[in-house]
């Protein structure tokens, strides 16, 4: 076959040229006289360790959307979404937020996941005047200074480790042993946990923070055991609390674990098997089941199993366009100066953006209720309070056992 | 407290027995090659998954298992000499280093492409562990160190007595005047190179039935294989195992001192000392 080189001739890439300019001015929505969109984003973790969740997540703002733009928008202006994926990675959350805010225009992008992921992005987003909505849990987050650009609906480490050392002195155990993975947020953690557990009259006899990835931990475990716990509140990673987990119960430890779900969850249960894992407590940061938003969440996915991530971003949306309509905006500074007065009380609870909009249509007070938790925010943009569920490892499948409402 | 140190001691020789096999291994290929093959993690893993084919999807009993790994892992380790070390034969070490480093991704991606990021389990129940007078001591541990000592006589036995065992220490002693004398030396890389890997993934195996099996669980080891090979003199197979058992007690009884925090900095610190101090290895002759 002969070619001149380049496989394309001259003429031919002037045709493509005019063919694609031609294909773009049709494809283009010529919104001539209709209302500006209103440009939002999300960043969730399609793929990487976030994957499990990110999908869902994505499912839960996009149907948030679809819902308010088929009854006509935000005072008119129909709601555009931009979608990217954050790999859980900085590195491709970085690139993907560049798009998002300089070729997207947008004026929020939702639904981070990792810690790393949201402190790098955040920024981006604050320099821009966007703002961000996370689920991650780091405390450095809540001490950005991000002229309040930057929220969130996880619960800090402090509220974590409150809720967790409640849940063992509500389970009676006195004689308690700290095991952390060596993270950002082991030693705050582990101090509030400390603090919490010994004023309600438990001891921590051991306080130890090891290193990830380490073939065994039977040292380790050795001087955890020297101190004769009866239980062990381990904050690890699944792959070391699998690891962990078997040697205890070589060790003929009989005491109980308890740790958090993004560490005992079903791949543990799996991965030790059931003898092994059974009776460990896994707590969550959870849904507030019970809640009209989440019913609302689970009625526009069509599906009951909705991850607590998922019941994150439906608020992180809601949040947004509430405030959009409260204000009357279309900016990044908009939403964040709105916020507080959707989300925090006093005001009439609303559970969505249609029954809030109707409401703010009105010229009442509204006060937004969430499906992850009631979504008040102090001054750092981190919420007060959470609900807690409590579940236990029975013949080889997490059950739920209980919880505190936050 | 006492017998806690006892117990570190017993942690410290199970460590050593898992450290053992797959330093023998870095020691022999290193002896014939003379480069630090970093894919001796990734022959543990594979072998693990191996184990884990044969047992779980196969439904083989596990001494049945046991047997496949073993060969299996052989062969792979022929095959990754034939396809990304036989070309590369005469380049500089550090090339074939960084060669060997291409494999290990390689090979750890083939695993987590084939069997996923899961963790996984052998078909075989975790046993109570034993005690007496308060040492703890797992079952399954005391099989290991059984298996890993079986292993060191017969690869002792093989160098010392056999002909092939000769050859091996004749090409590793001079591989030059080994050839002048008439030994195919390709041979013995072969034979070296099915050896190795077999043995690492015999500990990958043993390794996968003490904790537990995912793509990245012989990476966790290359730093601990590496001080045990420098510490017992690089190259040699014989006092790799002393290397090994003094690694593996240095990381454990550590702890009774250290925070756990500062694990993975006892085998960098020893391997910093011995070549500062003592570059032949705490057992080895100058050559």
């Amino acid at each position: 076959m002969k070619n001149n080189g380049n496989g394309v001739t001259r003429r031919e890439s002037l045709k493509i040229i005019g063919g694609a300019a031609g294909l773009m001015t049709m494809g283009l929505p010529i919104n001539l006289g209709a209302q500006e969109p209103i440009r939002l984003g999300t960043l969730c973790p399609l793929t990487g360790a976030g994957g499990p969740y990110g999908p869902q997540m994505q499912q839960a703002i996009a149907a948030v959307v679809k819902e308010l733009n088929d009854a006509g928008g935000i005072w008119g202006h129909p709601v555009q979404l931009f979608n990217e994926d954050s790999q859980t990675n900085p590195e491709a959350a970085v690139r993907a937020v560049h798009k998002l805010i300089d070729v997207n225009k947008v004026i929020a992008v939702m639904g981070t996941w990792a810690s790393a992921v949201t402190m790098a992005v955040a920024p981006i987003c604050f320099n821009n005047r966007v703002v961000e909505f996370s689920v991650s849990g780091a405390d450095a987050i809540s001490d950005l200074k991000d002229d309040d650009y930057i929220w969130r609906t996880q619960p800090n480490t402090f509220l974590q480790g409150e809720f967790h050392a409640k849940f063992a002195l509500q389970k009676g155990w006195k004689r308690i042993a700290y095991m952390a993975v060596q993270t950002p947020y082991a030693k705050s953690f582990g101090d509030t946990y400390k603090k919490v557990a010994e004023a309600g009259g438990a001891k921590i006899l051991e306080y130890l923070i090891y290193e990830a990835d380490k073939p065994s931990y039977r040292s380790e475990l050795t001087k955890v055991l020297a101190t004769k716990p009866e239980h062990i509140m381990l904050m690890g990673y699944t792959p070391d609390s699998i690891a962990i987990f078997k040697e205890l119960y070589k060790m003929g430890y009989k005491g109980g674990i308890q740790g958090p779900s993004f560490a005992i969850n079903q791949k543990l249960v799996d991965g030790v098997g059931a003898e092994v894992a059974e009776g460990a407590y896994s707590l969550d940061p959870a849904s507030d089941l019970q809640s009209p938003a989440f019913k609302n969440l689970t009625r526009l996915l069509g599906a009951q199993d909705v991850n607590s991530y998922a019941a994150q971003t439906y608020d992180h949306i809601n949040l947004v366009t509430l405030s959009l309509a409260e204000g009357k905006v279309n900016t990044g500074t908009g939403i964040r100066d709105n916020l507080r007065k959707v989300a925090n009380p006093p005001g009439t609870e609303v559970s969505g953006f249609m029954e809030g909009y109707k409401l703010i249509k009105e010229g009442k007070k509204i006060n937004y209720q969430g499906a992850s938790g009631a979504c008040d925010f102090d001054d750092k943009g981190d919420i007060l309070s959470r609900p807690f569920s409590f579940s236990q490892v029975k013949g080889g499948k997490l059950v739920v056992i209980g919880g505190i409402k936050g | 407290m006492a017998e806690y140190y006892f117990q570190y001691i017993v942690n410290g020789i199970i460590s050593g027995g898992i450290l053992a096999l797959p330093a023998i291994a870095f020691s022999l290929l290193y002896g014939i090659l003379r480069f630090a093959n970093f894919a001796i993690g990734t022959y543990l893993t594979a072998g693990a998954f191996i184990a884990y084919a044969a047992n779980v999807t196969l439904g083989l009993p596990i001494y049945a298992a046991f047997l496949v790994t073993m060969v299996v892992s052989g062969f792979l380790g022929v095959g990754v000499d034939q396809l990304a070390f036989r070309p590369m034969r005469k380049r500089r070490p550090l090339t074939l280093a960084i060669v060997s480093i291409a494999v290990s991704f390689i090979l750890e991606n083939m695993a987590r492409f084939i069997w996923g990021n899961e963790h996984k389990s052998y078909n075989i129940p975790v046993l109570r562990g034993m005690e007496w007078g308060g040492i703890r001591i797992g079952k399954e541990q005391i099989l290991i160190l059984f298996i890993a000592l079986a292993f060191m006589i017969l690869i002792q036995a093989l160098l010392r007595f056999t002909r092939m065992g000769k050859a091996m220490r004749a090409v590793a002693d001079n591989a030059m005047l080994a050839s002048v004398k008439g030994i195919d030396s390709e041979q013995v890389i072969l034979r070296t190179s099915y050896i190795g890997a077999a043995l690492a993934g015999t500990a990958g195996m043993m390794v996968g039935i003490d904790t537990t099996i995912d793509p990245l669980m012989g990476f966790k080891f290359v730093l601990s294989i590496f001080a045990s090979a420098i510490l017992g003199g690089i190259g040699s197979a014989t006092t790799a195992v002393g290397g090994a058992f003094f690694v593996g007690l240095a990381e454990e009884v550590s702890m009774i001192w250290l925070p756990a925090t500062y694990k993975s900095a006892i085998g960098f610190g020893m391997i910093v000392l011995v070549l500062l101090f003592r570059p032949q290895g705490l057992f080895g002759r100058n050559r």
